[in-house]
């Protein structure tokens, strides 16, 4: 327990000090994408599933999202650069906008 | 020539209208034609043509080329042992079949002809040489046997369509008691004897207990088959002679019932009116349903759709076909259950109406009318449309609980918008301050 509190505290510091702040903007969309997906999840739980589909569309929506947000944190992360030989940050930035074209098309197609 | 055509033409209209009452009647001596001359001749004076036929008669036939040559049927014939020609109670089992009415009065010395015929229809008749006995309630001119017996007007079936509406004279009965059988729905008993009554033979003591007692005894029972054909079986040829139509009615015992004359002759009239179909006959005239708010009938309904259901229903009465008054149609709209069940109302000129909504289930719909009445026939029509499901434009596009789905997933497509903007001008900035 006493090794526990010891490690958030370095644990934070360490993320603080020592993440790139671009990695650190991403978190930060994560973390957004994350409470919109919670959000919803809690209203589905209130109200109901009735309209089914626009829940499943708008909550696939928000995992989709960030499935592919961490994808872009791990390919922009300068620790895994010998994972991703040869493909830089931009094709990576690249791949992420055209995944998010396709992912939106579906969703507004399913949602209504 | 001229007048050979008129009258041609003439013949073949009155057979055409006769046809429905034409009537053979089958009776085991002449003389039941002078002893029941009143009742023959009430239904003669209603345009029935009766022939009149000894019913051992060695060239009785019901039908010719596959066509019946009556439409009802009078057996006045209790002491026949067999039928003659090619009438046998398999015939006449036939002939109801096939939609034929039979009127049949038999007595205490009736043979096993009538025994069959009746356990055909669903009656049991007693043992032979049985009588209904009513100590208690027997007539004056009773001859000792206490086997004349006195019943009231108030042990008639309440059914007005068949009995007619009053009935307030004592009703004289000398014949055998009958048995009906419980679990036959279509089998009804217009008369029963009171609860002092037996039926058992009258010259010999009593030692096995009787077959019917009591107002089990049924006196006089009537069918209608699912084809709506008509039977009514008497259990006394008396009930219907002059001697019974005519006599004062005195009871020995009780209350002492006294009538000038019984009220045989009115409940016969009833009953051969009921049993030839005379009245209580309905039938389906229009059938109409459609959207509400249209006029075209349509075959396919689709969810939730509100539909007008209209049946239009017609009673024969005094020959004529008049609207149908009740208040009891019910209507119901079934997918192998009914998933609708109501009753329709009753508008002007015979028309029931119904207006309800279509259930949200969608698949092959009936609209059914069952109306089954006591003493009217059997009233069955049904429909057959479809119900579809929502047209894929028939959806509602906006549903008010669907918003916060909505706003997330567009929230999303911003969010990206805007994290795009935001990382790639990071991306050049970045190395600013690495230089820096």
């Amino acid at each position: 327990m006493s090794s526990l509190t010891a490690v958030i505290p370095k644990l934070y510091q360490e993320y603080t000090t020592k993440t790139p702040k671009k990695l650190k903007i991403i978190d930060a969309y994560l973390f957004y994408i994350f409470l919109t997906a919670v959000i919803q999840f809690g209203y589905c739980c209130l109200v109901g599933t009735f309209p089914f589909n626009s829940f499943l569309s708008g909550f696939i929506s928000t995992v989709s999202c960030f499935v592919l947000g961490v994808c872009l944190r791990l390919q922009v992360n300068p620790e895994n650069k010998n994972e991703f030989q040869g493909l830089s940050a931009e094709r990576g930035f690249a791949d992420f906008i055209f995944a998010h074209l396709v992912l939106h098309i579906v969703v507004i197609n399913f949602i209504g | 020539m001229k007048t050979t055509i008129i009258l041609g033409t003439l013949i073949t209209f009155l057979t055409l209208v006769c046809a429905d009452h034409e009537t053979l009647v089958l009776i085991d001596n002449l003389n039941i034609k002078e002893t029941h001359s009143q009742f023959f001749k009430s239904l003669q004076e209603r345009g029935y043509g009766l022939t009149f036929k000894l019913a051992d008669d060695a060239n009785l036939v019901l039908s010719k080329y596959g066509e019946y040559l009556y439409k009802n049927l009078i057996v006045f014939a209790p002491s026949v042992l067999e039928f003659g020609g090619q009438v046998d109670s398999e015939a006449i089992t036939k002939f109801i079949d096939d939609g034929g009415n039979l009127l049949m009065a038999g007595n205490a010395a009736a043979g096993d002809v009538y025994r069959e015929i009746a356990s055909e229809c669903g009656f049991e008749m007693d043992e032979e040489s049985a009588a209904v006995i009513d100590h208690f309630n027997y007539d004056v001119t009773d001859e000792g046997d206490h086997t004349r017996i006195v019943v009231s007007p108030k042990n008639l079936i309440k059914a007005p369509t068949i009995v007619g509406e009053q009935n307030t004279q004592p009703l004289l009965f000398e014949g055998t008691g009958l048995i009906v059988d419980k679990d036959n729905s279509l089998v009804l008993p217009i008369l029963s004897a009171d609860s002092t009554a037996y039926s058992y033979n009258p010259k010999s003591q009593v030692k096995e207990y009787p077959h019917a007692v009591g107002r089990k005894t049924v006196l006089i029972a009537a069918l209608q088959a699912r084809n709506n054909a008509r039977i009514v079986f008497s259990g006394s040829l008396f009930f219907f002679s002059d001697e019974a139509f005519n006599s004062p009615v005195t009871k020995v015992h009780g209350d002492k019932t006294k009538s000038d004359v019984s009220g045989n002759k009115i409940l016969a009239i009833r009953l051969t009116e009921w049993v030839f179909g005379e009245r209580g006959r309905l039938r389906v005239r229009n059938v109409d349903h459609h959207r509400q708010g249209e006029k075209e009938p349509s075959s396919a309904y689709t969810i939730t759709d509100t539909v007008v259901y209209r049946i239009e229903i017609e009673e024969l009465k005094n020959g004529k076909w008049q609207p149908f008054e009740a208040n009891d149609v019910q209507l119901e709209f079934v997918r192998i259950d009914p998933f609708i069940r109501t009753t329709l109302q009753k508008k002007p000129n015979g028309v029931y109406e119904a207006v309800f909504k279509v259930p949200d289930v969608w698949g092959v719909y009936q609209f059914k009318v069952d109306y089954d009445r006591v003493g009217y026939t059997r009233l069955y029509h049904s429909t057959q449309v479809s119900v579809r499901p929502l047209q894929h434009t028939q959806y509602e596009r906006f549903i008010p609980s669907a918003y916060p789905y909505y706003v997330s997933s567009f929230s999303m497509m911003i969010g990206v918008f805007l994290f795009s903007f935001v990382f790639l001008y990071y991306k050049e900035d970045q190395p600013k301050t690495k230089s820096e």
